[in-house]
């Protein structure tokens, strides 16, 4: 066993960063209970008013619905088709799957700006009126590759040898991939989906660009900033941070059940398929 | 490979297609809110030309610049004390950095609105305890509020990055060389950073592309001072309407994170550290 360095100046970073990361988080927090209308020190005091203001607003009901309704078309079809391409990448061998793979990763390498503005530019020429379904289409391709980190690098690291067995028993593609594969990855499949689903909740840069009249979460919070400056934007924000880190949360649990941070896509030492 | 069809066909008709049609765009000639042919290499000459673009695109290198060094700068004593300090708090920091990631932007952005305010959090709280008399006016609406927002978007991910970097570097190597008298500074240097510098590359030019690129940020917090390239992308197209110059800025913005890639990995290359493999 080898014994741990000591470094006070790398713990100090640590603890410092963590305080940076989470003090302004946690200040929207604080002042989303505030009885008063001001969004700074001295507090005076928690109250529930600022989230039943926000409640009573019919603009933030249907913002929060449309987001719900976006995310959940986007992490279900991410789901099917995002693993069936995992399932396309970690089988083959074929020449193809390193164009393939730039295929469906380059995404991630883009900023959301020209993704927005390209696409806008192309649902203009198609005559693609926007709508939420504009948006669940621009979102899946922001998430998929998300989405396919995980899917991939869990399937790799899969036992060929009980597929292989299936298969010489005469089991057919079909089967071994529901009978076999899929049971030994669905739990991280579904920390993936809710990956997918909190990205897609979340996300604003594209979707900017890419909506029509209907509004999402984000936009709300987005026409908010530029109205008001009351603690209702702190109670909107605590609920969108409260739902992404609720999905995270339940994310990283299911997708570290078999190993414990494989979810950090950090990868496992001695290689692939030395577990199970 | 079959399976993969449906989503490759969806990253084609939703990515690679609207890029394609949208470098098209950028040569042909503005109408406003609508582009007409002669093809030509107009909206290039206006974008390289305009001297508003020359200030914002300044901004934008040095926004990114500053957001990726301190990210990097920070990332990498944080992915050391992960692999080679931390023992039972690893994967509680781990995990608490990983679920920062998923803060919504729009609200890291808040956040820092009502930190930096002139009656903002840090203001009064250096009121209270008397270190101030008048508040500090400087620190919201310019390049250092841009850059601390987008430091605390974009940290985690570079933390992670480099902790992946750093998780093949076995704690017994850094104790061969301090059993053989080597200092922490000297460790860093002959050891560490010589194995990190691909993943610290990889990280900078990660987090410069997307804070140069970044368009709301700088709308909250910048100012006149901490506008940025995106923005101008953005108010070209839909404020301004003229397509094909938000276009032809777009790639040339591309173009240069390109070049910005090529170049580094070159000098990787030429240094010999693109790629060190460690035997385990």
């Amino acid at each position: 066993m080898v014994s741990r360095q000591r470094s006070p100046f790398a713990t100090a970073v640590v603890i410092a960063s963590l305080l940076f990361l989470f003090v302004p988080l946690l200040v929207v927090v604080l002042f989303s209970f505030h009885s008063v209308g001001a969004l700074t020190l001295p507090f005076r005091g928690f109250s529930l008013r600022w989230y039943r203001e926000i409640w009573k607003s019919d603009e933030f009901r249907t913002s929060l619905v449309n987001s719900a309704v976006v995310a959940a078309a986007t992490g279900a079809v991410t789901m099917v088709l995002g693993t069936l391409a995992a399932y396309a990448l970690s089988a083959t061998r074929s020449r193809l799957r390193a164009p393939l793979a730039l295929l469906l990763f380059l995404p991630l390498t883009l900023p959301g700006l020209f993704v927005g503005l390209s696409l806008l530019v192309m649902f203009g020429r198609a005559g693609v009126s926007l709508s939420l379904w504009t948006v669940a289409g621009a979102h899946l391709v922001y998430v998929m590759p998300y989405y396919l980190l995980i899917a991939v690098a869990t399937l790799q690291r899969l036992d060929v040898a009980l597929e292989e067995a299936a298969a010489d028993l005469g089991a057919t593609r079909w089967v071994v991939f529901t009978k076999v594969t899929l049971p030994q990855v669905w739990p991280v499949l579904m920390g993936a989906t809710f990956l997918a689903f909190a990205l897609s909740f979340d996300e604003f840069v594209i979707t900017f660009f890419v909506i029509g009249p209907e509004s999402t979460l984000p936009l709300y919070i987005f026409s908010s900033l530029r109205r008001t400056v009351d603690p209702s934007i702190n109670a909107i924000s605590t609920l969108l941070l409260a739902i992404t880190l609720a999905l995270f949360a339940l994310s990283f649990a299911l997708t570290t059940r078999g190993g414990r941070d494989q979810a950090l896509a950090v990868p496992v030492e001695g290689g692939r398929r030395e577990q199970q | 490979m079959l399976a993969a069809i449906p989503a490759a066909a969806w990253m084609l008709a939703f990515f690679f297609v609207p890029l394609l049609i949208f470098a098209v765009y950028s040569f042909l000639t503005t109408r406003l809110y609508d582009v007409e042919t002669p093809f030509t290499l107009q909206a290039y000459r206006d974008a390289l030309s305009d001297p508003i673009n020359r200030t914002l695109a300044w901004n934008s290198i040095v926004v990114g610049v500053l957001t990726a060094s301190i990210c990097v700068g920070a990332g990498l004593p944080i992915a050391y004390w992960l692999r080679f300090v931390a023992d039972r708090s690893r994967l509680a920091v781990l995990f608490l950095i990983t679920a920062s990631m998923f803060a919504s932007y729009l609200v890291r952005i808040y956040a820092w609105r009502t930190m930096l305010g002139k009656n903002g959090i840090i203001n009064e709280a250096l009121r209270a305890i008397g270190v101030i008399d008048e508040p500090l006016n400087f620190i919201l609406y310019n390049r250092f509020a841009v850059v601390i927002a987008l430091v605390h978007i974009f940290l985690p991910y570079v933390v992670l990055v480099l902790y992946a970097g750093m998780n093949p570097v076995s704690p017994s190597l850094l104790e061969a060389g301090q059993d053989l008298g080597a200092s922490s500074s000297l460790l860093w240097r002959r050891v560490l950073l010589p194995i990190m510098a691909a993943p610290s590359f990889n990280a900078f030019v990660f987090v410069f592309v997307l804070s140069a690129s970044d368009y709301v940020t700088p709308q909250f917090l910048g100012g006149t001072s901490g506008a940025t390239i995106g923005v101008r992308v953005q108010t070209s197209f839909i404020t301004l309407g003229n397509w094909p110059l938000a276009a032809a800025t777009s790639f040339l913005m591309l173009a240069s994170f390109g070049l910005l890639h090529l170049v580094g990995s070159a000098l990787l290359r030429r240094m010999h550290l693109h790629d060190i493999r460690l035997a385990s």
